[in-house]
């Protein structure tokens, strides 16, 4: 793959986008429609939506939204929050998502992503994995939103993942997230030696060297970035320009 | 003009709906084999493997409907990833599958030792019919598929994308048939552009 992806990634609460610290304090950051739009126009590569309380409240993702983002931009649209089963998915393709993300119920059960992976294809099934580090440095994946610890090491259910049939893995540093400190380079570095499919660092994305540094040091395929393009002044054709003048092999947008 | 988009019962029919009425053009959903009689343009796309498409399309009888359209009327006809792939003689996703057999060759899985499976992401397209992309500003187009179509005859290959040690078919061109591996109706600009020569190419 010539180009690096920078992809917008928004995270639903109601009818809103949100932004928070660790997977707390939520504040309002405006309307997933609009926002999806003003992205598209920027160049964004792509653009990642999850729901965050679908799976606890024992629910699916509005697919009304997911067919009205569709239909009014011209990128690739990746949809997660609250899909347990292939119907789940189904609902969310035929909304008209591109791509599915799971999580939470992927962790609970693995062959949920190979039960996609055969229906749906590799391509379409995205696993989003969220990890703490605890006080010896381990990273925990966690369930829920960040909110119930998994019992198995990261490296097991990164390998499990693959075998099934995730096709891409979106990995979330929790305690990074909206700190705006940068990312954990090195957890990417090691999982990406474990993994032959494409690989998004998520979590602490917060001035444009955060973002340089990973693509010089690591070999992701793609950055999330949340508050830095939500709650501060940045936006994806000026940190694609920066990227660019930094021999990172980004899109012209 | 008329754009009528086969609903395959899965698949990003609304983005590629959205795409063609972004110039204007008139779009209509396919359910059934009468349904392909008045459209100046068919799009076939597609999420889901080559096996279960081919089925759904036989179940609904649009799949012979479609072989007298394209073959013997010769109807313009697009297809998107899986869509193009299914123009292919055969398929090897989940078990050896027959498919339309209008652009002779197969469709294979990805198999490049250092390069990353599935192909996923914006990647370079290199033009060879340069009808397709014209006013196409950056060649950059959004993939994501895990098989391949290598075509019998590289005459109707109409662009590739470095992959590895080799070239992927990004596009192909014959007759009233074309075909990207790519999606168009999710690369931004460009796509809308490439959309618009398709129908100046053949339809």
């Amino acid at each position: 793959m010539k180009y690096k992806r920078i992809i917008p990634l928004f995270l639903l609460k109601g009818k809103r986008l949100v932004k928070g610290v660790q997977f707390g304090n939520f504040v309002d950051v405006g309307d997933p429609l609009s926002q999806a739009m003003i992205y598209d126009a920027q160049g964004a590569d792509e653009i990642v939506i999850v729901d965050i309380e679908a799976s606890r409240q024992n629910r699916l993702i509005d697919g009304n939204l997911i067919h009205a983002m569709i239909r009014k931009t011209r990128l690739p649209i990746a949809v997660g929050g609250g899909i347990r089963t292939v119907e789940d998915g189904r609902s969310c393709f035929r909304a008209g998502a591109d791509k599915i993300v799971i999580n939470t119920h992927a962790v609970l059960n693995p062959e949920l992503v190979s039960s996609l992976a055969g229906e749906f294809g590799r391509q379409a099934v995205v696993v989003s994995i969220d990890v703490r580090r605890d006080t010896a440095g381990v990273y925990i994946p966690h369930v829920f939103s960040g909110s119930r610890a998994v019992d198995r090491p990261l490296d097991e259910v990164v390998d499990t993942f693959v075998e099934q049939g995730a096709g891409e893995i979106i990995l979330t540093v929790i305690d990074r997230e909206g700190t705006l400190s940068g990312f954990e380079d090195p957890l990417y570095a090691e999982i990406r030696t474990r993994i032959p499919v494409p690989l998004i660092a998520s979590g602490g994305a917060g001035c444009y060297d955060d973002m340089a540094r990973l693509f010089h040091t690591v070999d992701v395929d793609a950055c999330a970035l949340g508050t830095m393009l939500t709650l501060r002044d940045y936006d994806i054709v000026r940190i694609k320009a920066y990227l660019t003048g930094e021999k990172i092999s980004v899109r012209d947008s | 003009m008329i754009i009528g988009v086969v609903n395959n019962g899965m698949s990003n029919v609304g983005s590629v709906m959205s795409a063609f009425e972004f110039y204007r053009h008139q779009t209509e959903l396919i359910d059934r084999p009468e349904g392909l009689t008045r459209p100046d343009l068919l799009v076939l796309a597609g999420v889901g493997s080559f096996n279960t498409a081919v089925a759904r399309l036989k179940e609904s009888g649009l799949w012979d409907a479609l072989q007298d359209q394209v073959l013997v009327r010769r109807k313009p006809i697009l297809g998107i990833c899986l869509g193009m792939q299914l123009f292919a003689t055969v398929g090897f996703e989940n078990g050896q599958t027959g498919g339309f057999g209008w652009i002779p060759g197969k469709v294979v899985r990805i198999e490049a030792p250092t390069v990353r499976v599935p192909h996923m992401g914006w990647d370079e397209v290199i033009p060879r019919d340069a009808r397709l992309f014209n006013r196409v500003k950056a060649n950059s187009f959004y993939y994501m598929h895990s098989y391949h179509l290598i075509p019998d005859d590289d005459a109707v290959i109409a662009a590739t994308t470095p992959y590895g040690a080799g070239d992927l078919v990004a596009a192909v061109v014959k007759e009233n048939i074309v075909g990207t591996q790519f999606h168009p109706e999710k690369s931004q600009g460009d796509g809308m552009r490439f959309l618009q020569n398709v129908l100046e190419t053949i339809a």
